[in-house]
């Protein structure tokens, strides 16, 4: 099965203005119309090399019409295990997040894996996530993880690059333990953990190496108080153990979520308040610009390996006067071309 | 007496006898409560001593025909049941006290027998003489049926409830009934059939002795009360040797883990309806020889024979039987009882080594399977953790698999295919029975009359008693009879538990799982997935959509599994969404098709709603539309006017026939509008 060419040659870019369709698309985006935001986000996601040319122009409108777009979005990540209620917690924390705060608006990108055969994949997270009912303010979309390697999916970044400036906060949730949940991090503010209690999930994560990204960690299916008492006490020697982070003598699993740990119960409904508070709660670790650095410096790697990330490290204002994350593509790649030829 | 031959069986007295016949059963129910009620005393009046009665969706899901996702529903599958009035007319002329009445009934199940009980006082008839069942076995809803009402821990509580107010005020109630039939239809091997269904009964005893509130006679009485519905297939020597090892197992089990003492209360009692999956749109005609060959299964072995036989029809997959064809088909049960010679010996098979090979390697691995799901910590676990369903749908993707490659015979199908064209699908009614659309406006005067004329008071507060025995964890029956008395509603009664309990969406089991089909058609689809994705830059995404209350699942599974194989990304969500549900993931997930599966009967009223929400959203012409399922070629006209672009049906078994169309359509589509 011939795979999709996920490094097209890039071309040069115009400076154009935005094209009426695609302003008008933009602009209902704004206003939370799904569908022309869904299909914006498609083009977000084309891996075709032209789809480079119209992100470029919306880029280019939205950070000259800064006033049009004033949200700014923090984006969050939830990792973990399979089944260990990710997407049931998301969908909680959802519901309360919209009755805390009657502005904000949430974006939930869902990963799962594509087969390694077909390329084709299920992406079955909306299970847990229907609503029965419209809601204006959440926006839920499903991603294959794309035989991508590199971990977090290119169109998951691809696809916060938009979002950001039309959500509050966005949702990303990342399925497995390994190189997508250590990637993760690249992308997000605030990184949670979700484990199952008792499960010899610490176990597993801690010789995975994956204890060190998360910021926070969670205990879901906590559905009674006993299990939420012992998994607390279980984790906290783990990390301990681990000397991951200094843990104060309180040891108390009620003030939990002063270190870091929620202990939640997304089918009883448990711990769900105290998680939704933190995440009102989460500061600012990275801006839009330290992410699209990031990815940019993965895409080179990608294609040119450590010789291309030399380059950039050794000439770095290739990369001046590059507005949008197109051009920055553009522009590295002319650079490294240049000392191919 | 020394001189007894060993083919005779003797009587207690030493007589040479012959068995009684089992139970021949037909399942009915349709229109309304006057229209079945009218059915049943017809069939009582020509012999038939129970009833087995089929509700419409609604009904088994909860929710009253008033409420909007009730409307297509009403009267389709089975007759619909608001309040205690359509009981009173559904039972009209009929003596409850003297029949035995078994419902087909899950997730509602105490209401329904709380409606029972309740006519039962209002006509002051002696509540120890109801018999009957209701079949009240959730684990098998959650893994294939889709009548679930409440989550698994919930349901299980209530079925607790049900056993312990029948065996005080009923105790000739069944108040479950552990069924394998609709695991074997979802897929199940003989050896998933045999496990899980045997994991149910232990999971609902462990749950009746963890309550404690019988003492060891009680309980045991309890044990003795477990009836299984088991299915029987084509390969009847292997599933006559599953009866054996069923009856064997389940003794095991009694002895073992319960500790049961009287032998009688260790039975295997079982009734059967035989395998339907198996039956074929195409040649319907040779449906009759299978359900004759399927029917011996259960028949032949005298040691594992069946307590009562439920036979389909030669029609199953075009539609819902006419009298006729069920009439057909209990004239064969009437031969094989009758004409032959099948009642008059011992177990022919008891001693054979053959069959007793087979029946130890069915109960070595049904023992193995049942361990291990015990040891992942029961049946209750093994619904949330989706365990028992991912099982349920490799081994369905196994046998599509197999039928696609020819590897299984399908006479018909994939074999001898071409044959004369067949003259029973010839007349006017195209063979199949439809329900009249206009007599679901009966049920629905029925019900506003009822609410016009009850006591809202009254209503509120035993629903407000309702909630709190609920919320209190107490036996909910009395409260449920106190509702069913005031007239409260099944959407009222289900909907307050809901509030309480919350609402459940099992797993589905499809993540993940792969197809092992290697066609050059599979090449094919793949071929045009590749140029799609060079042209526009993305795979092809397709939704799959299950809208309505049609818990029909296989066909949604296999397809999302057949278009994950040939390259799709596919969103599938589960089943019993709204039309809303499904035309807001796919304009979310900003997908390049739609595909709706729907097998229960309300595809005209359901695809409308899609097409209304599709329109409303501006989006109707945008995402083209396939529709796959038990679909009556008279109706697929309509359906194309609508704006259907395909319409798929079990003749359609090819997977990648069908992916290449869908394929087709998709970039046919793209190559209009871009
Ligand atoms: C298996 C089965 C069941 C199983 C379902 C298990 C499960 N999880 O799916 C069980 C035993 C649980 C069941 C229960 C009921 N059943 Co049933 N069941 C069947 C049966 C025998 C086979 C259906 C099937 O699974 N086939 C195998 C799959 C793979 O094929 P398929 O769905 O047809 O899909 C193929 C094509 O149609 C097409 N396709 C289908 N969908 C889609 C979608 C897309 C996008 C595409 C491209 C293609 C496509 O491609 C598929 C691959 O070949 C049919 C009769 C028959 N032989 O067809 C009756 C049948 C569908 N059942 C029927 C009824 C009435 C019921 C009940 C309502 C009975 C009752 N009163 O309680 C219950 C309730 C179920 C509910 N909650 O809705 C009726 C429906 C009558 C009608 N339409 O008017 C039927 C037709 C039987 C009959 N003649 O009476 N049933
Ligand atoms: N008992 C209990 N079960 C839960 C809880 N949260 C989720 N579950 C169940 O756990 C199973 C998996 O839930 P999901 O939300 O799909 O888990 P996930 O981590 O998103 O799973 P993947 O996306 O497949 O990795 C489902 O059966 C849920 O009903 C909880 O708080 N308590
Ligand atoms: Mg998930």
């Amino acid at each position: 099965m011939s795979r999709h060419p996920s490094s097209p040659t890039i071309a040069a870019l115009k400076n154009q203005p935005l094209a009426p369709d695609l302003l008008q698309q933009l602009q209902q985006a704004a206003a939370f119309k799904k569908w022309p935001l869904a299909k914006l986000i498609s083009l977000f996601e084309n891996r075709n090399s032209d789809a480079a040319q119209t992100r470029h122009d919306i880029a280019r409108h939205i950070q000259q019409h800064p006033q049009d777009f004033p949200r700014d979005a923090r984006v969050i990540g939830f990792t973990g295990t399979p089944g260990a209620g990710k997407s049931s917690l998301i969908a909680e924390l959802c519901r309360a997040l919209l009755q805390m705060d009657a502005n904000i608006a949430i974006a939930v990108l869902a990963v799962d894996p594509s087969s390694q055969i077909s390329g084709g994949s299920i992406l079955g997270d909306r299970t847990r996530m229907h609503y029965g009912k419209k809601e204006e303010r959440l926006f839920f979309r499903s991603q294959a993880s794309n035989l991508e390697l590199g971990g977090v999916s290119e169109a998951t970044f691809q696809a916060t690059r938009l979002l950001r400036h039309l959500f509050d906060l966005i949702i990303i949730e990342t399925v497995g333990i390994g190189q997508s949940e250590i990637d993760i991090q690249f992308l997000t503010d605030h990184t949670f953990l979700v484990m199952q209690p008792l499960a010899g999930d610490q176990i597993q994560f801690m010789k995975s190496g994956i204890m060190e990204v998360p910021d926070s960690f969670i205990v879901n299916k906590c559905d009674e108080e006993k299990l939420a008492r012992t998994s607390y006490h279980m984790l906290r020697s783990s990390l301990k153990q681990a000397r991951l982070v200094e843990l104060g003598a309180l040891d108390d699993y009620r003030n939990a979520a002063r270190e870091q740990i929620f202990l939640t119960s997304a089918l009883k409904h448990l711990g769900i308040d105290t998680l939704a508070q933190a995440v009102l709660n989460i500061p600012r670790r990275k801006t839009a610009e330290q992410c699209e650095t990031c990815y940019l410096k993965k895409g080179v790697q990608r294609r040119y390996g450590e010789f291309g990330l030399r380059i950039l490290k050794n000439e770095p204002d290739v990369l001046t006067g590059a507005t949008t994350f197109e051009e920055k593509e553009f522009a590295a790649q002319a650079a490294i071309q240049r000392h191919i030829r | 007496m020394s001189d007894k031959q060993a083919h005779i069986i003797y009587d207690k007295d030493g007589k040479s006898s012959k068995d009684k016949p089992w139970i021949f059963r037909t399942y009915a129910g349709h229109t309304n409560v006057r229209k079945s009620n009218e059915l049943y005393r017809s069939n009582l009046g020509k012999g038939q001593t129970g009833l087995s009665i089929a509700f419409d969706l609604a009904t088994q899901c909860g929710y009253s025909s008033n409420e909007d996702i009730a409307k297509p529903e009403i009267g389709k599958v089975g007759v619909p049941i608001n309040t205690l009035d359509d009981f009173a007319i559904l039972f009209d002329q009929i003596a409850i006290d003297d029949v035995n009445t078994s419902m087909t009934i899950n997730g509602t199940s105490m209401w329904l027998l709380s409606l029972y009980v309740a006519l039962a006082e209002e006509r002051g008839i002696d509540l120890a003489k109801l018999q009957g069942t209701t079949q009240n076995d959730l684990i098998k809803e959650f893994l294939a049926r889709g009548t679930y009402v409440f989550p698994p821990d919930q349901s299980i509580k209530l079925i607790v409830d049900m056993y312990e107010y029948c065996l005080r005020k009923i105790p000739k109630w069944n108040p479950s009934n552990v069924c394998s039939y609709h695991l074997q239809e979802a897929g199940a091997t003989p050896v998933q059939e045999l496990a899980y269904s045997l994991v149910t009964a232990i999971t609902v005893l462990d749950a009746i002795r963890e309550r404690n509130c019988f003492n060891a006679d009680e309980f045991e009485q309890c044990v003795g009360r477990v009836s299984f519905f088991v299915n029987a297939g084509m390969r009847f020597i292997e599933e006559m040797c599953k009866m054996r090892a069923f009856t064997e197992l389940w003794d095991e089990i009694c002895q073992q883990r319960y500790g049961v003492k009287n032998p009688k209360y260790r039975l295997f009692r079982y009734g059967v309806q035989v395998n339907s999956l198996g039956l074929t749109e195409e040649q319907p005609e040779n449906n009759a020889w299978r359900i004759l060959i399927e029917a011996l299964g259960v028949t032949l072995s005298r040691d594992a024979r069946c307590r009562a036989l439920q036979l389909p029809a030669w029609n199953e997959a075009l539609s819902l039987p006419r009298p006729w064809d069920q009439q057909w088909s209990l004239r064969l049960q009437q031969i094989l009882a009758y004409e032959t010679d099948l009642l008059e010996y011992p177990d022919l098979f008891a001693g054979s080594p053959v069959v007793q090979s087979k029946v130890e390697e069915l109960k070595a691995q049904a023992r193995d399977e049942i361990q291990k799901i015990l040891d992942a910590g029961g049946g209750i676990e093994a619904i949330k953790t989706g365990y028992m369903k991912s099982q349920l749908v490799i081994s369905q993707a196994e046998r599509m698999a197999k039928i696609n490659t020819g590897e299984q015979v399908v006479v018909g199908k994939n074999r001898w295919a071409d044959g004369i064209a067949s003259p029973l699908v010839g007349g006017n009614d195209g063979g199949v029975f439809k329900v009249d659309p206009e007599s679901a406006a009966e049920t629905l005067h029925a019900l506003e009359d009822t609410i016009a004329k009850r006591d809202a008071n009254k209503v509120k507060a035993c629903l407000e008693k309702l909630k709190e025995d609920a919320k209190a964890g107490r036996n909910l029956m009395e409260a449920s009879i106190a509702c069913a008395h005031a007239r409260v509603s099944t959407g009222e009664w289900a909907g307050t538990l809901r509030e309480v309990y919350g609402e459940y969406r099992p797993p589905t089991g499809v993540e993940g799982q792969s197809l092992a089909l290697e066609n050059a058609k599979l090449q094919q689809v793949r071929a045009k997935v590749q140029t799609f994705m060079d042209q526009f830059g993305h795979r092809p995404r397709i939704v799959v959509g299950k809208p309505g209350l049609d818990g029909h699942s296989n066909g949604a599974e296999m397809i999302s599994v057949a278009a994950r194989h040939a390259g799709f990304d596919v969103i599938y969500f589960g089943i019993r969404l709204s039309a809303v549900d499904i035309v807001q993931s796919a304009i979310e997930e900003n997908v390049d098709v739609i595909g709706i599966s729907l097998l229960s009967g309300s595809h005209n009223e359901i695809i409308a709603q899609l097409m209304n929400e599709l329109e409303q959203e501006g989006a109707r012409d945008a995402i083209p539309v396939v529709l796959g399922g038990i679909i009556p070629q008279g109706d697929i006209p309509a359906l194309m006017a609508q704006g259907i672009k395909a319409v798929f049906t079990p003749k359609d078994y090819d997977l990648m026939d069908i992916m290449n169309k869908v394929m087709d359509i998709v970039l046919e589509h793209k190559a209009k509008r871009g």
